[in-house]
């Protein structure tokens, strides 16, 4: 017997009724969240949809002109901003694989009782636990061409880069940002997909084992029908965050060398900040949503074709 | 049992080894460097462990009593999403998962949509947002606009939790004739409680960590948190590395300590809940 | 069973408690914060910002001055306002565009470049009057636009050479001696130069290289038009270039790497401004360095000029005016100037016998605010973070290998004439 119960739409007619108190339940329970965020993120968005068709200054934020698809125009036409999208591309797809495969491999490890567990567990969170500002600086630190403890590593091994230069190579930067960044959300991955795991019936998985069925069977039948709503959703909240992911970026490369580590987000900041054009920032932020937005169709079809195949 | 299990028990082992130790490992060098002298830093040959005889570098961050305030102000703002977000996110993944009504998908695609807004994008409307509302200035204003990115994954992930919760659970209490808050209180919330503890952990860090809406909202030096504390130390001419490091680490620990908090009272419910099957 | 159940509604009205509660108790969320509440109880509160604040080593003796001032009377009081350096533009900016912000700023060229034209800095003229005081005339020129004062001259740090004296007895004085002591001292871990050379520092690079420029007759414009890859330019940068492509410098390290390095005697000559000196003493108390001016063709180098200014938002101006006044008052400026430490202050000031002694080189820097220019490009200051990504990003790429110098000042000029005209 599946843990999974019947989707909710089966049985409406009956739950609008008494036995739940009232019809307007459902907008209760829903209500506050609601309210809350359609004000602190709804209008914002409102506002930055309407600023990205505008020329607005980061110092006169009131006064905006009003220039259509001009914005956008511009963005598009300039080579850099395809880099830009090319490398948000790889950044995204690299760090939503690693962390929610590396996540998962944890959360399978973690998932049996042993001792020293809850200390294990702990232990597996502290890179999400450490501020983005000084896994930045240690990161730099560990990176750093002269003294950084990863060069010393790789020269001692054999498999020294040229000059030490990590980060202000166009070659290794990247990859170094995108091991930093797998570093910092694994923890939030497994402790999700530990979560989920949780769920699974280990009646089930021992009876399976009982009879004879090998693990990745087990895993296959059991376990990931379980789990796997929660992998989708994971990857898909993973993609739509890498889009937005900062900081680390940010205080490690700028951006750099030569834009090779410039994604959408980095744009976006130096845009508002640096040039002071909120109207061209807001206009990237919009592009960097219907990247999402397409991100989350396109899943959803893919995950439909995935059913049919499977089933 | 058989053969398999030893050598999978030795896989799995080295595996959690493994990943542990690659967790842990730049936070232990930031310990390393923390206690370094800067002749220590530069020299050809790294040190590789600790001068434990260098542990007056932490008391000299925590002397002018500043580094403590951060703690005390990141907690507060850490705590306070935490709670408002899980407040509000249970119902709101109860109605999710287990009403239908208009307009159910669209709130849906709004909460997910919510997540591709970048930070930075969104501080200075919600800077303006914040001033007509006078929230400006406040560690409970900080609290409303994380709160407010946090929500959504909250609820979504409480959403799918709730799902895999039999409604034959729900209809027993039901036709025992309890209310549906009573419900969701006393039959679906042990059996999520695992969940629940991941969203805490999830809405705490998020708060934890942020930077953007601190240093933006916040003037008074008084309730600024240590995110915003730390990036003081990396200043115009030069960041003092081995401060900012023993800083950093006060500022990872009392998180881990969350986390294993939270684990530990949180799930022990679970487990209770799960005896009866 | 009719046991009493919460009600919904009690439920969301203890979210909003706590969550109103939060936002209670904390700040002054009476006022319009981050400006001084005006005139409770007779004092007017002014808030200061200045990223200096957050330097363990000036910030203090800083906050010090500020104190003295609050305690040499009773009607004002300059509260520090702690903006971390790294965003300090960004949150300024952003507070200031919506109406708020600090009463007082020290500010960046650019930043200030940027604010005064928006309108967001109240102009001095009304507020200060400067006649009575002797201003250094070469930097206090950049804080009038149009005829109309925006700031007052908080700290104005000049670039010269620092050199490690024991590894380097003569100074030299022209480039190519220059470039021959940064050979003959790269051996082993040690270094004869270091500059940065990477996009995460482009502030960095931009100061660094702009001495290369003027260092050698060039400008990046004539206060009209863009001039970015003219000749002189091209030379400048391609001698900058040339100390990297032969390896004196450690490619990679960032300033407060190289820095370190230098205190602890690793790296031989660094170009720097008069800000680090104390910086320097503190991170290498044997260290025997001393400083010399730039050793290339033509004596124009950059400086880090830092305003100080009054918001257009402040409620508070006077107020704000009269510190501005009594840091401008001799002894107080000789005091500001101690704590700064190889910097120049807004005016003519002597410095004592002691300081002298102690570091003899400090005239050096003195000396040199004649020929110095603020980081900005003449006649596009606001632009000038636009104009100085571009050429970074082109002046990097040829550190690289993959350009001439002369084609990515060629690319930097059309990419930069097209954005800004």
């Amino acid at each position: 017997m599946a843990v999974q119960t019947a989707p909710p739409e089966a049985s409406t007619s009956r739950r609008r009724k008494s036995p739940l108190g009232s019809r307007w339940t459902p907008y209760v329970f829903l209500a506050p969240a609601a309210v809350y965020i359609l004000l602190f993120q709804g209008i914002p968005l409102a506002q930055q949809i309407y600023l990205s068709f505008t020329e607005t200054t980061l110092l006169n934020p009131a006064h905006s002109e009003w220039v259509g698809l001009e914005n956008y125009e511009r963005i598009f036409g300039d080579g850099e901003f395809h880099r830009t999208l090319r490398t948000t591309l790889v950044y995204t797809v690299v760090c939503v694989v690693g962390s929610v495969g590396v996540g998962l491999a944890l959360a399978l490890l973690l998932n049996r009782s042993f001792r020293g567990r809850g200390v294990a567990r702990a232990l597996i969170t502290v890179p999400w636990a450490a501020p983005g500002i000084a896994v930045a600086l240690i990161a730099t630190w560990m990176f750093n061409a002269q003294y950084g403890i990863v060069n010393r590593f790789l020269d001692a091994v054999g498999l020294g880069v040229p000059g030490g230069s990590i980060l202000d190579s166009q070659q290794y930067a990247l990859p170094a940002i995108l091991l930093t960044t797998i570093w910092q959300l694994f923890p939030f991955t497994s402790v999700v997909l530990l979560s989920a795991l949780q769920s699974v019936s280990q009646d089930l998985v021992e009876a399976a084992t009982m009879d004879g069925a090998g693990w990745w069977w087990t895993f296959r039948a059991v376990t990931w029908q379980v789990i796997k709503p929660t992998v989708g959703l994971l990857a898909l909240l993973m993609t739509i965050w890498s889009i937005r992911r900062f900081e680390l970026i940010w205080l490690m490369t700028k951006g750099g060398p030569v834009g090779s580590t410039e994604t959408i987000v980095i744009d976006l900041y130096s845009q508002a900040f640096q040039s002071q054009q909120l109207g061209t920032a807001a206009a990237i932020g919009m592009v960097g949503v219907l990247i999402s937005l397409t991100v989350i169709g396109a899943s959803r079809a893919v995950a439909r074709v995935a059913e049919r195949r499977l089933s | 049992m058989n053969r398999s299990t030893t050598a999978g028990l030795v896989l799995r082992i080295l595996g959690i080894l493994v990943a542990l130790g690659i967790a842990v490992f730049p936070l232990y060098w930031m310990l390393v460097t923390a206690l370094s002298t800067n002749a220590e830093l530069f020299a050809p040959r790294a040190r590789l462990f600790p001068d434990l005889g260098r542990l007056g570098v932490f008391g000299e961050a925590l002397a002018d009593g500043k580094a403590l305030g951060w703690l005390v102000n990141s907690l507060t703002v850490a705590t306070g999403t935490m709670v408002v977000s899980i407040g509000l996110g249970i119902p709101l993944g109860y109605a999710l998962s287990r009403f239908t009504f208009r307009g159910k998908a669209l709130v849906a695609l709004v909460m997910l949509f919510t997540q591709m807004l970048p930070e930075a994008l969104m501080v200075v409307p919600l800077f303006a947002l914040f001033r007509r509302f006078d929230l400006l200035d406040s560690l409970g204003g900080l609290v409303l606009a994380n709160s407010a990115f946090v929500l959504p994954i909250v609820g979504l992930v409480l959403k799918g939790a709730i799902d895999g919760v039999p409604r034959e659970l729900e209809e027993a209490a039901r036709i025992d004739g309890a209310r549906p808050l009573a419900v969701l209180l006393r039959i679906n919330l042990p059996l999520i409680a695992p969940s629940i503890a991941a969203t805490a952990v999830i809405s705490f860090f998020h708060a934890w960590n942020e930077y953007v809406f601190a240093v933006t909202f916040i003037f008074n030096p008084a309730i600024q948190p240590a995110s915003v504390g730390i990036a003081n130390f990396i200043g115009e001419l030069g960041t003092p590395l081995q401060t900012v490091m023993a800083v950093a680490l006060m500022f990872t620990l009392p998180a881990v300590v969350f986390y294993l908090f939270a684990q530990k009272y949180v799930v022990a419910g679970m487990t209770a809940g799960a005896v009866k099957g | 069973m009719r046991t009493h159940h919460p009600r919904p509604a009690a439920v969301i009205a203890t979210a909003s408690v706590i969550a109103l509660g939060l936002a209670g108790c904390s700040g002054d969320s009476d006022a319009d914060p981050g400006t001084s509440d005006g005139g409770s109880d007779g004092v007017t509160t002014v808030t200061f910002a200045a990223s200096t604040f957050g330097d363990p080593g000036r910030g203090p003796l800083l906050l010090e001055l500020v104190d003295e001032f609050n305690t040499s009377q009773s009607e004002i009081r300059v509260s520090a306002a702690a903006v971390p350096y790294p965003t300090f533009g960004q949150t300024v900016l952003t507070q200031m565009g919506s109406g708020l912000g600090p009463d007082l700023i020290r500010f960046d060229m650019p930043e200030f470049a940027s604010a005064s034209e928006a309108g967001l800095i109240a102009p001095l003229d009304d507020l200060i009057d400067v006649s009575q005081y002797d201003l250094l005339q070469q930097p206090d020129q950049f804080m009038v636009h149009d005829g109309v004062r925006h700031g007052i001259i908080f700290e104005a740090s000049n670039y010269a050479m620092f050199y490690n004296a024991d590894l380097i007895p003569e100074p030299p004085t022209t480039f190519e001696e220059f470039f021959q002591t940064a050979q003959e001292l790269t051996s082993g871990d040690t270094f004869g130069l270091a500059f940065r050379q990477t996009q995460e520092e482009e502030a960095g690079v931009w100061q660094d290289i702009f001495n290369y420029v003027y260092g050698f007759g060039g400008a990046w414009s004539d206060g009209e038009q863009l001039t970015i890859n003219r000749p002189e330019n091209v030379e400048g940068l391609e001698a900058y270039q040339s100390l990297y492509d032969a390896k004196v410098i450690p490619r990679g390290a960032d300033a407060a790497t190289f820095r370190r390095m230098f205190a602890e005697g690793k790296v031989g000559m660094e170009l720097n401004n008069g800000g680090y000196v104390s910086a320097t003493q503190g991170q290498g108390p044997d260290l025997n360095f001393s400083v010399a001016p730039i050793p290339f063709p033509v004596r124009s180098q950059g400086t880090i000029l830092a305003p100080i200014v009054i918001n257009e938002a402040s409620p508070a101006k006077e107020a704000a005016a009269t510190f501005i006044e009594w840091v401008l008052e001799p002894e107080n400026q000789v005091k500001l100037q101690e704590i700064l430490g190889a910097s120049s202050v807004a005016t003519v000031t002597e410095r004592s016998a002691e300081t002298l002694e102690e570091t003899p080189f400090l005239t050096v820097f003195d000396e040199l605010t004649d020929t110095s220019l603020p980081h900005v490009v003449l006649g596009f200051e606001s632009r000038t973070p636009d104009i100085r990504k571009i050429v970074v990003e082109n002046v990097l790429a040829a550190l690289q290998g993959e350009v001439t110098m002369q084609e990515a000042l060629d690319r930097a000029q059309e990419e930069a004439v097209s954005l800004v005209g």
